[in-house]
């Protein structure tokens, strides 16, 4: 028997076995911890440090020659952001005090918050805004910020070397900064309210196309988030002391470090009091265990990812709504959630997290498990049945390949898929590799459907921009949709596009783009010794750190 | 007069061979560079290929800032050019030159590396000699059976057991890292901590490590302890220690140097799993990170140090040979 055949029984036990808890999807809920007297002595001991976790820093503390979320949780400590999220994935203002839009969406003012300081004290003004801007727009720029998106106007023009600085940025006092695009778009204003670069730091040897002054600061950052950067120690930890300067108020913790931890020992360095937050993969075992600490605090709150498979749309089979329609029927994908997330995922149908305003399922087809009638509709499109039992239309025979990595998710997948295909006559064989090569033989185009994980997605546009005919690499093409996904970009008044995004979940429902398989909520634990925790995906650790308060600190 | 003539001769033989064997290193290397450069270039995806947020637009300038848009030769003679002047190139996801950043990892898995290596050796060579000289005793029973048990642990499963006992059962140990969060000891309370660290690891890479050598060196000892001349020593009257430790153990420590000399590299590659395991800040996370980025720069590199202390390895094992056995010419 395959090991991932195994692995999906067990689970498959598991869940039978255990009765479980249900968690609501949408809201976050905590679980208090039964006994603080519990609290490790070790936790106990570090009066005014708080340890937090984060998988493998490389030490790039620069947000915008990151290569890795990992530093950009590092640099978000440091740096912050001119525009926020709130906990519906809604901008707020941050360091920008305000904003505000022209009516044709393509102007846009900031005034600074009073009072904005780097860490070193000096004023954060306008200036280091245009100057963070204007690098972006360097031609030797390597990073992954594509402000090319934000259609800065003259930012063309400069990359080229036609023009000294970008017309678009005006500073028109130190507290106020205008910025023109050509186009609008509503990621437009967090593109452009992103963390801000001290010009006279950064600034100091740069030059346009000479990159390496600036990236030799990397190392020792400076920036106006609420922690203050103090060493990394490669493969353990990055420590932090609060900012002085902070324009909220210095926050109460003194030192924050975020501490190097791996899966398969996260939950016993937790235990000891060696970590104070940490999260974990969820699932009812690691529930059950940290409840039994006493001192845990558990977090289940929802992530604003989700899981789907591509199709490649340039196949002539998957060309047609109804096959596409029917490998959405066919699969059991209630089973693969229950599997996996043991009530703490559901099945995805919209290309939104449920925690985000955008998001709205009625009227949006759900897409019910229904072998019966994804067989009927793979009859309808001719697809029939041929001696093996594998469908097939014209010699062409339904048998398709699937790019997958390799994880506990697609351990439990493939052989759902397998099994739920098979039984409507749609032969299934996975490709398993790295996620490079799987993304590399997706673009190459030699595969029928790719399935894997989005990153977090905080606006609507995130989820769709793909599937316009003119970006989408696999062939998806619906004027419809293109049409309504452009909308959708061009204003940033919240309830115009909420009801131009619900036309758009249910167009693209009946042409789908892809199969979306799962939601899924993180578990999160920490320390009763720190109150006011309260974690939101949106907010990520870095927004909610300067309220975090520890107990019996000096 | 002759003893010194023929250590001359021996000397000037030995100069020529390994000036021989240095000389022959160097197309090893190239080629050993090509083959490697090939299964990187040809494995698919590359640096930017990772990212799934990029436009096809901005991948493409990218992948032209970076020159992943050149053909493969082209890139591997930039790298072989650069290589000469002594450039190891810079690392594209840690951005830092690729012996800054193997110079911030290497030591540590060297540290642990070396540390268990002086164990086991020791410990194997004890063991294997002792079972050695009473074959199928009881003792030579209980240590087959110890060794094979020790290396059947899958290491996975011997250091959770390890971290659960010592570390959160017990509490006596640290569960992971090389040193105490936030710790900022200097001198021997450094020193101290580091080596607390370090008890877990060790044992687990000692316990899976230890057993396989012992058996080598049982082989090799129960083979010398059957030689014509070992005989002759007892039969001359020589003492039983004398025997076993001057005639039989020298002859059966000639094949572990070879043994001894695969070993270089070990010493610096990183054990990956139990470093992964214990936290501990190795290169073997970085080797494999790397490759998941397709960060060529750092993959080429490293594979190739790899490569070159194998065959440094090796021919330090020819000239440990040729000075501990007179029987061995070096041509």
């Amino acid at each position: 028997m395959p090991l991932s055949m195994r692995l999906a029984i067990k689970l498959f036990i598991r869940v039978l076995v255990c009765s479980l808890s249900v968690v609501c999807c949408v809201h976050a809920e905590t679980i208090r911890a039964p006994d603080p007297s519990q609290i490790p002595a070790e936790a106990k001991a570090r009066k005014n440090t708080l340890i937090a976790t984060i998988a493998a820093p490389q030490g790039v503390f620069n947000p915008y020659l990151i290569s890795n979320g990992w530093d950009e949780n590092v640099t978000a400590a440091i740096f912050g952001n001119l525009v926020g999220l709130d906990r519906q994935g809604k901008p707020v203002s941050d360091q920008a005090e305000s904003w505000t839009i022209s009516p044709d969406g393509l102007v846009y003012t900031f005034k600074l918050a009073k009072n904005l300081k780097f860490s070193d004290g000096s004023p954060l003004t306008a200036s280091d805004v245009a100057f963070t801007l204007t690098f972006l727009y360097d031609p030797a720029y390597d990073g992954e910020t594509d402000i090319s998106l934000a259609h800065i106007k003259g930012g063309d023009a400069y990359k080229k070397g036609a023009a000294t600085s970008i017309s678009g940025i005006v500073v028109i006092n130190p507290q106020t900064i205008q910025i023109t695009v050509t186009e609008p778009g509503a990621t437009t204003l967090t593109r452009l309210g992103g963390p801000i670069l001290s010009k006279a730091y950064y600034g100091k040897n740069y030059q346009k196309g000479k990159l390496e002054s600036l990236r030799a600061l990397s190392n020792k950052p400076i920036g106006s988030g609420p922690y203050v950067y103090e060493n990394f120690v490669p493969g353990q930890e990055v420590r932090f002391k609060a900012n002085p300067y902070y324009f909220k108020g210095k926050p109460a913790i003194e030192n924050f470090i975020y501490r190097i931890t791996t899966d398969a020992t996260r939950l016993q360095l937790f235990q000891t009091g060696g970590t104070d937050i940490e999260s974990f993969p969820v699932n009812s075992d690691n529930i059950e265990q940290l409840k039994e600490m006493g001192f845990a605090n558990i977090h289940v709150y929802p992530s604003s990812d989700f899981s789907l498979i591509d199709f490649n749309h340039k196949k002539p089979y998957l060309k047609d709504a109804r096959v596409r329609q029917a490998l959405i029927y066919g699969l059991d994908r209630k089973k693969l959630v229950d599997l996996i997330y043991q009530g703490n995922g559901s099945v995805a149908n919209l290309p939104i997290a449920p925690l985000s305003w955008a998001y709205n399922p009625s009227g949006v087809n759900t897409f019910l498990f229904d072998p019966a009638k994804a067989r009927a509709l793979l009859d309808q499109a001719g697809f029939k049945p041929g001696k093996d039992g594998v469908r097939e239309k014209n010699g062409q025979r339904l048998s398709l390949t699937l790019l997958a990595t390799k994880s506990q998710f697609n351990d439990a997948l493939i052989p759902i898929a397998k099994e739920s295909y098979k039984a409507i006559g749609v032969e299934l064989n996975a490709e398993i590799s790295d996620f490079n090569a799987l993304l590399a033989k997706r673009k190459a185009g030699s595969f029928d459907l790719a399935t894997y994980r989005t990153s977090g997605l905080s606006d609507p546009h995130d989820g769709v921009k793909d599937f316009r005919t003119n970006e989408n690499k696999f062939g998806y093409g619906n004027p419809k949709v293109d049409d309504l996904i452009t909308k959708g970009n061009e204003t940033s008044n919240i309830t115009q596009r909420k009801e131009i995004y619900h036309q758009l979940y249910q167009v693209l429902a009946n042409d789908p783009p892809c199969i979306f398989l799962a939601y899924r909520n993180i578990l999160s634990a920490s320390n009763s010794r720190v109150t006011n925790y309260q974690p939101n995906i949106y907010l990520g650790l870095t927004g909610i750190l300067p309220e975090l308060r520890l107990t019996g600190a000096k | 007069m002759l003893a010194a003539d023929i250590t001359g001769r021996k000397f000037t033989a030995m100069r020529a061979f390994v000036l021989r064997r240095v000389l022959a290193a160097i197309p090893l290397l190239l080629g050993a560079s090509l083959l490697i450069f090939l299964v990187f270039a040809f494995t698919p995806g590359d640096f930017i290929d990772g990212n799934i947020n990029l436009t096809a637009q901005r991948a493409a300038e990218l992948k032209a800032l970076y020159g992943l848009d050149q053909p493969w030769w082209l890139r591997y003679l930039h790298w072989l050019e650069k290589l000469l002047h002594g450039d190891l190139g810079f690392s594209m996801q840690y951005q830092i030159p690729v012996t800054e950043l193997l110079g911030q990892y290497v030591f540590n898995s060297f540290l642990l590396a070396s540390v268990s290596m002086v164990l086991y050796w020791g410990i194997a060579l004890l063991t294997g000699v002792l079972a050695a000289v009473q074959p199928y005793s009881l003792f030579d029973r209980l240590l087959t059976l110890a060794v094979f048990a020790a290396m059947s642990f899958p290491v996975f499963f011997l250091c959770l057991l390890l971290i659960k006992w010592a570390a959160v059962d017990l509490g006596w140990l640290p569960v992971g890292g090389m040193l105490a969060t936030g710790s900022d000891t200097r001198g021997w309370a450094y020193v101290h901590e580091v080596a607390i660290h370090m008890v877990l690891p060790v044992i687990t890479l000692v316990m899976l490590q230890a057993g396989g050598l012992t058996r080598y060196f049982r082989a090799s000892m129960f083979e010398a302890l059957a030689m014509d001349f070992v005989r002759t020593a007892r039969a001359k009257g020589l003492k039983e220690r004398t025997v076993i430790f001057k005639h039989a153990l020298r002859n059966a420590l000639l094949p572990m140097i070879a043994l001894a000399g695969f070993e270089l590299p070990a010493l610096f590659s990183g054990a990956i799993i139990t470093e992964k395991l214990f936290n501990w800040p190795g290169v073997g996370h970085v080797h494999i990170d790397t490759l998941a980025a397709r960060d060529y720069p750092v993959l080429m590199a490293f594979t190739l140090f790899l490569a070159a202390l194998t065959i440094l390895g090796n021919l330090m094992a020819d000239i440990v040979y040729a000075c501990v056995d007179p029987r061995i010419r070096l041509r």
